[in-house]
């Protein structure tokens, strides 16, 4: 939605139709996204993990957009419901401008939309997704930025800073994102990629800290991005408009970040495909996002490369990419751990799925998402060495989904119980920021069985 | 197992709220007494459906729907439960920590703990640590139970911790943690008694305190 409704969205923030949390999600939410999924038809096919209906993914954003309008957000600090209008909704679409100028300098590039089955390689972030060892930081942002695919990074995250612990909304955090937005920015330049598009910070979880590292010399500049989330489900709260209102009037990129659950208030697959195309509507006119950070994930295993996880992945970049132009990642969440075939596996499956689907990459959390120090740039790698490859060769998505099927063969059965892998720090040196021998000898390994299910690998 | 009571049991599985609340009337009009109404056809049936769960074959609409119908049930039964002395199974203060608004791991886990016969009181979300120690002081509660989804915000459950041993209460309750960042770990540091990584087994721990 342009910046001049901005106002408009806030007021409704706080007068909109009034109403409670249980009754929003269980008399409002829930019911809606139901009725919807039965007045699309819309249905769940497990042959098809990447599938290749395109009336089923615009019926999809059909209901995503009757649901948005119907359900709006929920403030939860005034219970007061924002709702749009269809012509807003509408007037926001035609406004978003599909691409953006991000970075600085050498390395700064553009960002477009893509379409589904693009030949256009996606635009790669590439991320940890988690916290670490405060003496970790700098190497571990050291070598994702020294990814040649990375058009972007984003940094682990801090929990301690200075030795003691950080705590939200206490000076704790103050210390903590401006050591994050600073060792990041330092990362940076010693990667002699000073002007990197970086997005940045997740240490910061209140507002005052997001605020606190808006600063284009040593901070997070206007040039780069920020995360903004939504809560789960379809709602928003004061805290989360301060950090809107902020990024829009400081002037830097705003993604939404979006994860509905699988499993939970949505259900299953259906529900959760419109849930999160939803999801990119609230993004475009509430957070007043440029791009999506889209990461929907499995109630039980926090993971989005299972079959039905695919599809919900597949299906929302589809709706998403046929529809708007709106720009949006793809953020895998994966079973297993760093050093583990297991996860390159699930990582090739997520990049392919997401690509030919008309997705970017945000790359990618592993072992649950859920054990410090877990990631390694390698992961990424992979995930975004298939995107660009599928991309290249302009392969379809009936193509895709046989290759896809095969990949699930690899670990499917594997994934309640998924190995943990190593940290970071016994998979690459931390010195050099570079991968150790015995496990970029096994990345080429996977990298070959991929190859030899037909995705062509530039290099 | 007396057929009645297979009938409420499928009916709460199934969600069917009016059938539930019917079934359980119809069983103490036929005599059963108030606990193996209570126990075989309320209770174990939240068990089965807290193990389809696990199973993956249910999830939280499903569970929502099985545990409104076992609520309606349970308010045709409690009256009877009362005169016939039946004690439910504690009751637990639940709630997801200050600066966190997630509440779908909370839901759950109350959900399936008020299936196993549990009184829950929801503080609900964003909730302070003098908030949680008020509660045990005024509820006088066997467990209290404490949700994070964030790493950021987590932390705030050993505080939590602090505030109810600063009333002279710790020793009085079992604090179980748990949320998509909490680990086993965690839990131990910061001097809670157990974690629970889902549910499920939120409700055995719950349990297994006595």
């Amino acid at each position: 939605m342009p910046p001049v409704q901005m106002w408009n969205i806030f007021e409704r923030a706080g007068t909109g139709p009034f109403c409670e949390d249980d009754d929003f999600t269980f008399k409002i939410l829930m019911p809606k996204l139901q009725q919807v999924i039965r007045k699309y038809d819309i249905r769940y096919d497990p042959a098809m993990p990447i599938p290749q209906d395109d009336d089923l993914a615009d019926r999809v954003w059909q209901a995503a957009v009757e649901f948005f309008l119907e359900v709006g957000v929920l403030n939860g600090d005034t219970h007061r419901r924002i709702l749009l209008e269809e012509a807003e909704l509408r007037e926001a679409l035609y406004h978003a401008p599909g691409r953006y100028w991000v970075g600085a300098g050498k390395d700064a590039r553009w960002w477009e939309h893509r379409a589904v089955e693009d030949e256009r390689t996606p635009f790669c972030i590439f991320s940890p997704d988690i916290t670490c060892d405060e003496d970790l930081f700098l190497p571990m942002s050291l070598a994702y930025i020294q990814e040649p695919l990375a058009d972007s990074v984003c940094a682990p995250i801090l929990e301690e800073s200075m030795g003691l612990p950080i705590k939200s909304g206490t000076p704790t955090e103050m210390a903590g994102v401006v050591e994050h937005a600073m060792t990041l920015r330092q990362a940076a330049k010693l990667a002699g990629r000073p002007g990197m598009f970086l997005v940045a910070v997740g240490t910061a979880q209140s507002d005052t800290g997001q605020i606190a590292v808006s600063n284009d010399d040593w901070g997070v500049r206007h040039t780069d991005g920020r995360l903004i989330g939504i809560l789960s489900e379809m709602r928003v709260d004061n805290e989360l408009l301060n950090k809107i209102a902020h990024c829009a009037q400081f002037g830097c990129l705003v993604g939404c970040l979006s994860g509905a659950i699988y499993g939970g208030y949505a259900g299953r697959a259906e529900g959760t495909a419109v849930l999160e195309t939803a999801y990119h509507l609230v993004g475009l006119t509430i957070h007043q996002a440029s791009f999506q950070q889209s990461f929907p994930f499995h109630l039980h295993f926090t993971s989005n490369s299972g079959r039905e996880m695919l599809w919900v992945v597949s299906m929302v970049h589809q709706a998403v990419s046929r529809n708007s132009r709106i720009l949006s990642t793809s953020n895998g969440f994966l079973n297993a751990g760093p050093g583990t075939e297991m996860v390159l596996f699930e990582a090739a499956a997520h990049g392919l799925a997401s690509v030919v689907s008309g997705g970017d990459l945000w790359e990618t959390a592993v072992a649950r998402n859920k054990h410090r120090n877990y990631a390694t740039p390698l992961e990424a790698r992979l995930a975004c060495e298939v995107g660009h490859a599928v991309a290249r060769q302009r392969m379809s998505r009936g193509q895709a989904n046989q290759i896809v099927l095969h990949l699930l063969e690899k670990y499917e059965a594997q994934i309640a119980q998924a190995p943990k892998g190593k940290p970071f720090q016994e998979c690459y040196d931390r010195r050099t920021a570079r991968p150790n021998a015995w496990y970029l000898d096994m990345y080429k390994r996977v990298k070959e069985q991929v190859a030899t299910l037909g995705v062509q690998f530039p290099y | 197992m007396e057929p009645i009571l297979v009938a409420a049991a499928e009916s709460v599985i199934a969600g069917r709220k009016a059938e539930a609340e019917r079934h359980v009337a119809q069983a103490l009009t036929a005599g059963l007494s108030p606990q193996s109404i209570l126990t075989e056809g309320l209770i174990a049936p939240m068990a089965e459906v807290g193990a389809r769960f696990e199973r993956g074959e249910f999830y939280v609409p499903e569970m929502l729907i099985a545990a409104r119908a076992m609520q309606a049930g349970l308010a045709v039964l409690k009256p009877h439960l009362a005169q016939a002395g039946v004690v439910m199974g504690g009751t637990v203060v639940i709630g997801t920590v200050q600066g966190d608004l997630h509440d779908i791991g909370k839901n759950l886990v109350a959900m399936m703990l008020e299936g196993a016969g549990f009184e829950i009181v929801d503080l609900g979300t964003d909730v302070g640590p003098e908030k949680f120690a008020a509660a045990v002081r005024e509820h006088h509660p066997s467990l209290v139970g404490m949700s994070a989804l964030l790493t950021t915000t987590m932390k705030n459950m050993q505080s939590c911790i602090q505030a109810i041993e600063d009333l002279g209460l710790r020793s009085q309750v079992k604090i179980l943690v748990g949320g998509a960042p909490v680990t086993e770990a965690f839990a131990t540091s910061i001097g809670a008694d157990g974690y629970a990584p889902d549910a499920s087994r939120a409700v055995a721990l719950a349990k297994s305190f006595g």
